[in-house]
């Protein structure tokens, strides 16, 4: 279904890529189903989908380094084999020499495409300038954090001058700030003829493509521009901000509508997947054992047909401190709103509309495609323990390496029943925090409590209390899931007959049922993650560590996993959580910012985001990328930062500023659609915090 | 509470999956053994014969032909050329054509047949010391035996009046391959026992599971004992595999007793293991892991007097070797394959290598928690 065919002029030119009818089978499992796109030079092209979509096998084939099973493609107007030389490919995976610092890496880079002498000297100074790494020549790759790691990646792709640039997810688990540097880089090289093909799990991000395509289960379900793929959902978005959240999703959602008008027009497009989608009229099928798609406080489809065919609500999506209501018209879903939740005696704090964002469009579309994951509750056996008391306790927490304070004094203070979050950009001390926390690390200074231990943190009878989910995979690739998940039950020894039911728990909120004797290494990254979470609950610690646990997961997955944690936290787990989805960050009751290793900020999430300077414009306008870097020349950088295809500014003075800033980006030829004040979100709180603290 | 026997039994149980899934592991545990004991056996052998002899016959006469005819009897020997002269015969030495050379005198013949004695001049090439030590003994006594067959035949008292008459025990063929053996099955255990070990512990390291498993309950020693556990099995299948080569391919008798032979390998085998984990847990990588597992096999190797004897070594080196699990491991699988001895004669090996599995393995336990630092 491609709802946007590219303009004619640049039709006429060649694609800079070419898919016809691509094909990949693995044995009995077919990846990609038949995909076609085009690519033209210049452009961004962005692939989205959930985990196992088959974005990576499209990466791999395209970059020549595997063969399609059937199908046509073009790269450059050659085999992809062919045009290596012309490629850039940024993985997940560090590419880099972690024994050469970013000078040497940069320099074998160039070398191998043959950019050498005084153009190497210029191209590589100007690129590591632009992401902030210029000062850091000398340095080792290994010594760097995640986001400057996978900037340096970026910097190597493009020091050798390619033609075409492959990037399948690179950002997963970088932070906010890294993440918009490495896309303002891609924006300046996109602009200079690069071609840029870009999968990632941040859909902010996604929204600076020039367009996408949707990709489900090996097939393209919508090619086009961001705002083509808006107007085809057809909707209207109602941001809802209220005095309890979880009671306004009840309440509205119990007079949700079942049809979307997208829903209608996929079924008529006759696409063979959503002949099953129009039977199954429900949004979100109910899952196994009995357990409702989203809580089981939601009607049944046939109880809430009589509402929804009044009812102008069709979707409604949690995004940390608010809630996004899709509705098919913007009045009558204000009006509907307003009566559900009055009605509700719920105190509504804003509601205004807009257009739906990508992620938006996204997540309707999972539903409608049935892959909103079951939500079952948790076997619990336990009882655990008394909500309040102390689970962790730092006082003045150091850790050296060598010259090296990755932390210096960090003080947290995390309660049984509490979900506290560690927030801070890569590198920034938070996994070396959590390690010393667990015991993994001994700290160099400063005193630990943890589940009221002082000292031999490492005793069996204390870890054995413990889940941990760290950063990297940690189940065994070699195994299958079901043997991991035996593992993990024996060895934290699981009373043998609950372990069945434990299991079977990890498998359905994984969507793995049936499927257990898979081995682990051949799935995605998401689902990885979902089973090494399950992996690290099923003993029913009272703390929990986790490390980016939803890093690389997709939408739908993401908000079931917190919907998990915040089941935890209410049964009395301590949960000690880092994430760099800020939006999820708004389900912790506590959270710290650390920039270099010290603690700047921490507070409730509303605390911090009422503590930050100033007043947030959000601008919009046609050439947001253009406006952005143009204004970072003028106000201080932090003040600036790309959401989407917004600008968010952060302004002392709006109403003096405000019509500096109009006559500026009128003399640099910017327009500028609206201008208007918003609600700090947490992200732009981070943005702020951590870059005014980097520049202090 | 959970017994902990449930947690270890989850780890035995998690490992064994793993080496049954692992064909690297198989194939390092089949196959190298084999092929090495048999190159080791067939190929390494001390003798020398077939050398190439270089002959200058100043002498020409009947007796110097039934002297080189003497030479080359029994093969040890080879006619290569015949020099008109000792300057030729230099050159061909120095060029490496031939390893031997022999100049008989003008009057070879004449002063035999007078009953005196007669010097022949020979050549040897010394760069192979080994080598030449051997032709010139070889030399040596086939000239004596020669000159006593003479003076037997001419009716007068032998030059040389006792002849010793050596017999060789436990080797009576003196059969090389059963010298080597013994020795290379100690050898192949070492090399597949510690690279196996070490492989298995830091493939942990290397995907970051060894975190997540440092974070469960389970004790340092837990975590270990579930590792040897199977690997020792399978290295004892290794075990039976070398001696099933032994006995069939060699023909080795094997004459002490089997299974003791079975158990003190058994304790070899976990000195094995202990190194290999103990190299794991201070390496970083597996990269890592190979260099140093060579920088510390090499030694072990050529310490033990598996393949070259300990006597001919400088009594430093000597000294040193008795801090080689591997030499003592050597001494016990001769002295039971080819000697046939009891415990009894073993027990000073036998404590040191108990003492050696305690002492590697007690250093893996304890620095296994803190090798993340």
């Amino acid at each position: 279904m491609v709802l946007s065919q590219p303009p004619a002029a640049i039709a006429a030119q060649t694609s800079a890529i070419a898919v016809r009818s691509l094909r990949k089978r693995y044995g009995a499992v077919e990846a990609l189903k038949g995909i076609d796109f085009a690519v033209q030079p210049g452009e961004i092209f962005g692939l989205i989908g959930p985990d196992g979509a088959g974005k990576t096998t499209t990466f791999q084939i395209l970059a020549g380094v595997m063969e399609s099973t059937s199908g046509e493609v073009n790269v450059l107007g050659t085999a992809p084999r062919n045009a290596r030389l012309d490629l850039g490919y940024v993985t997940q995976k560090f590419s880099l020499y972690a024994d050469l610092s970013i000078e040497e890496n940069m320099r074998y880079s160039a070398g191998l495409r043959q950019v050498e002498g005084a153009e190497f000297e210029s191209r590589a100074r100007s690129l590591l300038q632009r992401v902030d790494l210029d000062r850091f020549r000398d340095r080792l790759a290994g010594q760097l954090s995640g986001g400057m790691k996978q900037k340096l990646a970026l910097c190597c792709a493009l020091v050798a001058r390619p033609q075409v640039l492959l990037l399948d997810e690179p950002t997963t688990g970088v932070d906010p700030v890294s993440r918009r540097e490495f896309w303002d880089l891609l924006a300046a090289v996109a602009a200079e003829g690069v071609t840029v093909v870009a999968a990632t799990p941040y859909l902010d991000e996604a929204e600076r493509c020039h367009r996408i395509a949707l990709i489900y289960a090996g097939e393209i379900q919508q090619i086009g521009t961001v705002q083509e793929l808006r107007d085809n959902l057809g909707l209207r978005r109602m941001e809802v901000r209220a005095e309890s959240l979880d009671e306004a999703e009840r309440a509205l959602s119990q007079v949700q509508g079942t049809e979307s008008p997208l829903f209608k027009g996929a079924a008529t497009a006759g696409d063979p997947s959503d002949s099953i989608a129009s039977e199954a009229i429900p949004p979100a099928p109910p899952g196994k054992g009995g357990g409702l798609n989203r809580g089981t406080e939601r009607p049944l489809s046939k109880g809430a047909a009589t509402a929804g065919d009044a009812s102008a609500i069709v979707d409604i999506q949690t995004f940390g401190d608010r809630l996004d209501v899709m509705v098919t018209d913007a009045e009558r879903g204000d009006q509907q709103i307003r009566a559900v939740l009055a009605q509700h005696d719920i105190a509504l704090k804003d509601l205004r509309q807009d257009e739906p964002t990508l992620e938006n469009v996204f997540v309707n579309q999972l539903r409608q495609q049935g892959l909103d994951p079951a939500y079952l509750e948790f076997p619990a056996y336990r009882s655990g323990k008394e909500k309040g008391g102390r689970a962790i306790d730092t006082h003045r927490l150091q850790k050296t390496f060598g010259s090296f304070q990755a932390v210096k004094g960090v003080d947290i203070t995390v309660r049984y029943g509490e979900i506290y979050g560690l927030l801070g950009a890569n590198g920034a001390g938070k996994t070396t925090t959590i390690k010393m926390l667990c015991g993994l690390l001994p700290a160099s200074g400063g005193e630990i409590e943890l589940a009221g231990q002082t000292s031999d943190l490492n005793r069996s009878e204390v870890r054995s209390r413990i889940g941990y989910m760290s950063q990297k995979f940690t189940l065994y690739d070699d195994l299958t899931i079901l043997q991991n998940l035996e593992f993990y039950c024996g060895v934290y020894g699981v009373p043998k007959k609950l372990r069945r039911e434990k299991i079977d728990w990890v498998l359905e909120t994984c969507g793995l049922a049936g499927r257990e004797n898979l081995t682990t290494g051949s799935l995605p990254g998401g689902w990885k993650q979902r089973v090494s979470f399950g992996a690290s609950v099923m003993h029913e610690p009272d703390i929990l560590f986790l490390d980016e646990p939803t890093s690389g997961v997709d939408p739908l997955a993401r908000r079931q996993f917190w919907r998990l944690i915040r089941d935890f936290a209410r049964r009395g787990t301590a949960i000690l959580v880092t994430t760099h989805y800020l939006e999820e960050a708004e389900n912790c009751n506590t959270m710290a910012f650390m920039v270099a290793g010290v603690i700047v900020a921490q507070g409730s999430p509303s605390g911090i985001k009422t503590s930050q300077p100033g007043q947030l414009i959000e601008l919009v306008s046609g050439q947001t990328q253009a406006a952005s870097d143009f204004l970072k020349e003028r106000l201080e950088p932090w003040r600036v930062a790309i959401f989407g295809d917004r600008l968010h500014l952060v302004l002392d003075h709006p109403e003096r500023e405000l019509d500096e800033i109009h006559r500026w980006l009128a003399e640099a030829d910017i327009e500028v659609q609206s201008a208007r004040p918003i609600p700090f979100s947490l992200e732009d709180a981070f943005i702020g915090i951590v870059q005014r603290a980097e520049g202090a | 509470m959970p017994l902990p026997t449930s947690r270890f039994w989850s780890l035995t149980l998690k490992e064994i999956r793993q080496i049954l899934k692992n064909r690297q592991i198989i194939f390092l545990l089949l196959f190298p053994p084999t092929v090495q004991l048999l190159i080791f056996g067939l190929a390494l052998n001390p003798a020398v014969d077939h050398l190439s002899l270089g002959i200058v016959d100043y002498g020409n006469s009947p007796s110097s032909r039934e002297f080189v005819a003497a030479l080359v009897a029994n093969d040890v020997f080879e006619v290569q050329s015949f020099q008109p002269s000792v300057g030729a015969l230099g050159q061909q030495v120095r060029r490496g054509q031939v390893s031997t050379g022999l100049v008989i005198p003008p009057d070879f013949g004449d002063r035999l047949a007078a009953g005196k004695s007669v010097d022949v001049q020979v050549l040897i090439d010394g760069v192979d010391a080994n080598t030449a030590g051997i032709a010139g003994g070889y030399m040596q006594q086939i000239i004596n035996s020669y000159g006593q067959n003479l003076a037997r035949g001419s009716g007068m008292r032998p030059e040389v009046p006792v002849e010793v008459s050596a017999q060789f025990l436990y080797n009576p063929g003196l059969l090389s391959s059963w010298f080597f053996v013994p020795g290379v099955i100690g050898v192949v255990l070492t090399l597949t026992g510690s690279l196996v070990s070490s492989t298995t512990v830091i493939r942990e390291k290397d995907t970051g599971t060894l975190e997540q498993l440092l974070m469960t309950p389970a004790q340092g020693w837990e975590i270990l004992g579930a590792k040897i556990a199977p690997l020792f099995v399978v290295l004892m299948g290794d075990v039976l595999l070398a001696s099933a080569i032994a006995r069939l391919v060699f023909g080795l008798p094997f004459r002490g007793n089997y299974f003791l032979f079975l158990a003190l390998s058994g304790v070899y085998v976990f000195v094995c293991i202990s190194i290999g984990i103990l190299l794991a847990t201070i390496s970083r990588t597996q990269q890592q892991v190979v260099l140093t597992s060579f920088f510390f096999n090499v030694p072990l190797i050529q310490l033990s007097g598996a393949i070259a004897p300990i006597e001919s070594m400088p009594a430093f080196f000597r000294t040193l070797s008795f801090f080689d699990p591997l030499r003592h491991y050597v001494t016990i699988a001769r002295s039971l394959i080819l000697k046939g001895v009891g415990i009894g004669a073993l027990l000073p090996e036998v404590f040191t290598l108990v003492a050696f599995a305690v002492l590697l393995l007690g250093i893996s336990v304890n620095r296994f928690r803190a090798q993340l630092n």
